[in-house]
Formats: C-alpha cells, sequence, structure tokens
C-alpha cells in the first residue's frame, strides 16, 4: 500500500480538472479554504486518466468541455487500467435538481467508490458555484458586445437616413422609432434592415 | 413558444445526415425547430441524454443501450428513432505493415501481429474511443479473428479520436480503432497503416443510431416528424453525387454548422468513395440483426444480464413505436 495515501487519513482529496486555467485555479482556491481538503490540480499536458492514476484523488472535480473524460468511464470496465481504487460518476439519483444544474453549468463529479455523498456535495455545489459565476461574467460580456453592436447599427442607420432624407439626427432617431413601434420590433433590427434595403438599393 | 430540439453529435463523419439535416432545412421544413450541439466526449452525449440537457444524439448503440439500463448510475429514458450508419470504423497501427493490406484471418494475421509487435517492441497499447463503443466490439472481434487475445496481449486505453492522431504521433500509442475520418486521416497523415476494421470483420454492422430521450419521446408528433426528416435526410447523404456539398459542410466551422473534419479524408469516407472503409447511411427499420451481434457481445463481456438483454432486443422495430419506451 501507499504510505502516503494512508497517512493522508481522514482529508479528502480532491483533484480539480478545468481545461480554463483561470476558473480551474479560482476553484481550487476556493476548495483551498476548507483544511479538511488536499487539492490537486490537473498539469495542462497530462491526460486526465494519468492524473487520476499518479494522484489517486477520492474525489475529482471534472470540466465538461474536457474532451478525455470518456477514459473515466472505462475504469471499471477495463481491468487494465490498474487503478487501485476505482472511481465512478458521481450521481444523486434523490437529487435531480442538483445533478441537472451541474450538467447545465457545466461540471460533474467522479469519486472513489466509497466516498459518500455528504462528502461530495459539498465540493460539487461549490463547483456548481463558481461555474456559474464565471458563465455570468461570460453572458455579461457577450451581452455588452450585443449592446454595443446594436447601438453602432442604429448610429449608422441614423447618418444613412439624415443624408438619404436630408434630415437631422433627431427626425432620424424619431422615424426608427416609429417605425419599430409600428411593426412591433426592437429599433436595431429596424435599422438593420434599412441599412440592408440601402444596400440593395445601391447594388441595383 | 418551444425551445429547439438540443441533437448531439461528435466530430464525426457519421454526423452527416444530421448535419446536412440542419443545413438544409429538412427539419424545418418538417416543423421542427433543432439546435446542433458539438459535443467534446460520449461521456457528455450519455450524461447529456441522461439529465435533460440533450433531446436527441447520434451515438454508436452500446452506450445509448448502458446509459439507458443506467450503467453510469441513473437509468435514462432512450429510444433509437432511426438507425443512421453502417460500418466506417477502422483499426489502424503505426509503423510498417508486415503483410500487404488488410491482415487475414487465422495465422496469416496472428503471424503479421507478431512481426509488427517484435517491431515495435513491447506489448502493444491501443486506443478506442470509448468503453462502451461499436470500436471496442470490432476490434474484439477483429483480434479473436487473428487469435490474438484482447485481455492479455494488449493494453487498452480510451481517449478522443482527435488525440489519437496526436498519440500515435508520439508513439504514446501503437493503434487504434476510430470512426470515420480519422482513421483515413491518420493514414493520410502517414502516421499509420489500416489492418482491418468495418468491412473486414462484420461488413455492414450497425454503428450509429439517433437516440431520442425522455421529453422527446413524450411528444409523439415531434418524434414521427424526426423519423421521417431523419430518413430523408439519410437519402440524401447517401447519394454520391452530394459528397462535394457534404464534404464541404462538415469541413465548414462549428458556428457554420459544420464539424471542422479534415475535408481530404472525409470526401473518401462518404458513401461510395474510395477509402476502403466507407460509411453507409442506411434508411429504413432498425432490424433484429442490427442489434444481435451488438447485445451478443455486450452479454459475453459481462456488461449485461439476461433481463438486460431482453430489454434491449424491444429496442428494434418499426419507428416510431407506439409502444411506451424502455
Amino acid at each position: 500500500m501507499n504510505e502516503e495515501k494512508k497517512s493522508s487519513g481522514t482529508r479528502l482529496r480532491v483533484l480539480v480538472a478545468d481545461e480554463n486555467p483561470r476558473r480551474g485555479h479560482a476553484l481550487s482556491e476556493t476548495l483551498h479554504a476548507d483544511a479538511s481538503l488536499d487539492v490537486l490540480t490537473v498539469p495542462p499536458d497530462k491526460a486526465l486518466i494519468d492524473a487520476v492514476r499518479d494522484y489517486g484523488p477520492d474525489v475529482v472535480l471534472v470540466d465538461l468541455d474536457r474532451a478525455d473524460r470518456d477514459a473515466l468511464d472505462s475504469i471499471r470496465a477495463l481491468s487494465c487500467s490498474a487503478l487501485e481504487r476505482p472511481v465512478a460518476l458521481f450521481v444523486d439519483e434523490d437529487d435531480v435538481d442538483l445533478m441537472e444544474t451541474a450538467f447545465d453549468t457545466g461540471v460533474c463529479s467522479y469519486n472513489v467508490l466509497e466516498a459518500l455523498p455528504r462528502d461530495v456535495k459539498p465540493l460539487l455545489r461549490a463547483a456548481i458555484a463558481l461555474y456559474a459565476r464565471f458563465r455570468r461574467t461570460r453572458d455579461e460580456l457577450t451581452e455588452a458586445q450585443i449592446a454595443l453592436a446594436e447601438r453602432r447599427l442604429i448610429e449608422q442607420a441614423k447618418r444613412s437616413f439624415m443624408k438619404n432624407e436630408k434630415a437631422n439626427e433627431a427626425q432620424a432617431y424619431r422615424w426608427l422609432q416609429r417605425r419599430a413601434m409600428q411593426t412591433s420590433r426592437r429599433i436595431a433590427v429596424v435599422a438593420e434592415e434599412y441599412l440592408a434595403a440601402q444596400k440593395k438599393d445601391e447594388a441595383s | 413558444m418551444n425551445a429547439p430540439l438540443r441533437i448531439g453529435v461528435l466530430k464525426l463523419a457519421d454526423s452527416a445526415p444530421v448535419i446536412m439535416a440542419q443545413q438544409k432545412g429538412i427539419f424545418a421544413h418538417h416543423g421542427l425547430e433543432t439546435e446542433i450541439i458539438v459535443s467534446p466526449s460520449w461521456a457528455n452525449i450519455a450524461d447529456g441524454l441522461a439529465w435533460n440537457r440533450l433531446d436527441a444524439a447520434v451515438v454508436f448503440a452500446p452506450l445509448a443501450m448502458m446509459t439507458a439500463l443506467g450503467h453510469r448510475g441513473h437509468g435514462a429514458e432512450l429510444r433509437p428513432l432511426a438507425r443512421i450508419s453502417r460500418g466506417g470504423n477502422t483499426i489502424m497501427l503505426r509503423g510498417i505493415n508486415p503483410a500487404s493490406g488488410v491482415w487475414q484471418a487465422g495465422s496469416h494475421g496472428r503471424n503479421a501481429f507478431d512481426i509488427w509487435r517484435n517491431a515495435i517492441g513491447r506489448k502493444p497499447r491501443i486506443a478506442i474511443v470509448h468503453m462502451y463503443s461499436t470500436h471496442l466490439l470490432i476490434l474484439r472481434r477483429f483480434l479473436k479473428m487473428i487469435d490474438v487475445d484482447m485481455e492479455n496481449e494488449v493494453t487498452l486505453s480510451v481517449m478522443p479520436p482527435a488525440d489519437m492522431i496526436h498519440a500515435l504521433a508520439e508513439n504514446a500509442i501503437d493503434g487504434g480503432c476510430v470512426g470515420p475520418p480519422w482513421g483515413t486521416e491518420a493514414e493520410q497523415l502517414g502516421l499509420a497503416f489500416q489492418v482491418g476494421g468495418s468491412a473486414t470483420v462484420l461488413p455492414g454492422h450497425l454503428e450509429k443510431v439517433l437516440v431520442a430521450s425522455r421529453k422527446l419521446l413524450a411528444c409523439e408528433q415531434k418524434v414521427s416528424r424526426m423519423s421521417l426528416a431523419v430518413q430523408e435526410a439519410l437519402s440524401f447523404c447517401q447519394k454520391p453525387t452530394h459528397h462535394e456539398e457534404i464534404t464541404q459542410a462538415l469541413a465548414a466551422p462549428i458556428t457554420d454548422g459544420g464539424l471542422l473534419l479534415p475535408p481530404a479524408s472525409t470526401r473518401t469516407i462518404l458513401p461510395g468513395g474510395e477509402a476502403r472503409e466507407c460509411v453507409t447511411f442506411s434508411e429504413g427499420t432498425l432490424l433484429p440483426s442490427d442489434l444481435d451481434w451488438i447485445i451478443s457481445d455486450m452479454t459475453a463481456l459481462e456488461w449485461i444480464g439476461e433481463v438486460e438483454q431482453q430489454m434491449l432486443k424491444r429496442w428494434s422495430g418499426p419507428i416510431p413505436a407506439a409502444s411506451s419506451p424502455v
């Protein structure tokens, strides 16, 4: 037996397998705060299965974007995987919400078979919370980009209208606004259509 | 308003019918709003089907069956909606082929294997894409055919197809059984030679199926529309005149609805292509004979028992089935 593993006693060994280094680092930091945890990460060039074999974790928190997750599915079925303590996908049949939220958020957990749900669930919850926060930041960023692009379209359409109709800026904006209201569409959509129509006219 | 149906695929040429149905508006024409989700791993497909993240997926039957039976820890209501493809898997080895072409059954193959193993100088490391794959079953049958014991004479590992190309180049693995176009791609890159595959071991075997999960199965109208749409897409993809269009569609970036597949190898493995191992897109009902060999091999590997065998036999038959799903 591996003496080091034995001597670690009741400390839970957690392996963080995240393709996103920034998020992986943040998750490790969060878990480090708990003194009962030994937190390890998968180095960038190491296959997940090799890390699991070498580090012998009790719990593996896995980013669903990792393509090498399939190797973990095989541990029980492949006799030659030579793992002392086989791990399997953590599934809580009684907590469908937690499971669906985990998969929705993009993280799951594999555990050694003897790990207890009460030990695993807080870790999975922590990972879900962190993943959700990262996703929110990304979504906010995307939304900001969309808003910016829309504003640009509206500005462009306004300028085009001013030139074509010899109108001022307020008139141009009112025209777009009215048209948006009449057709119950967003002003950016109307602006885009207006620009497309102008382009067509120029081409013909 | 309904959310679009989410269909999971991997970056493989046998995902073509679903990709083309989406791109050519075949789903839309049948009144279906659909979204293609390109998954990084088979585990994601299985978990997506089990935990309501996917309404359908293109997947090999063994994984769909094991997922439905709860062997991933959670029973999932799944049912095949259509057969997608037959054949297309290749068994590739690195180094120099001691025989010419594919290996023959019996002592011819065994001799070739021995010479090749001595040349690479270690117990061969062979990769498959997932444990519960047709690839494993085909590889096992191939090794048996040439009198090689899979349990003891090779070391199996699991990795994604694209990683296999890299692993062959680095000598991290000595071979693999992989779906289209990745085996042919490895051959074209000079990284491996083909010793066998679907056509050598079990010509025309069932490869991918379109499987639906609980939410979609609850809507009979959508099930029937999707089945019809897929049959139309299969017929489209099987026609050699559409090769170029399909190749271009599959080579397109994922953001443009493609799968970023290498076009040169993809072109050769489409139905009627030049490669030794081509994929066949096969319309019609899922037949008992499509599933029999899979169920029997899964039993031999002790993945499933007697009761489960009987449950899985109900997967064949007309689609959509009027009866309730397994």
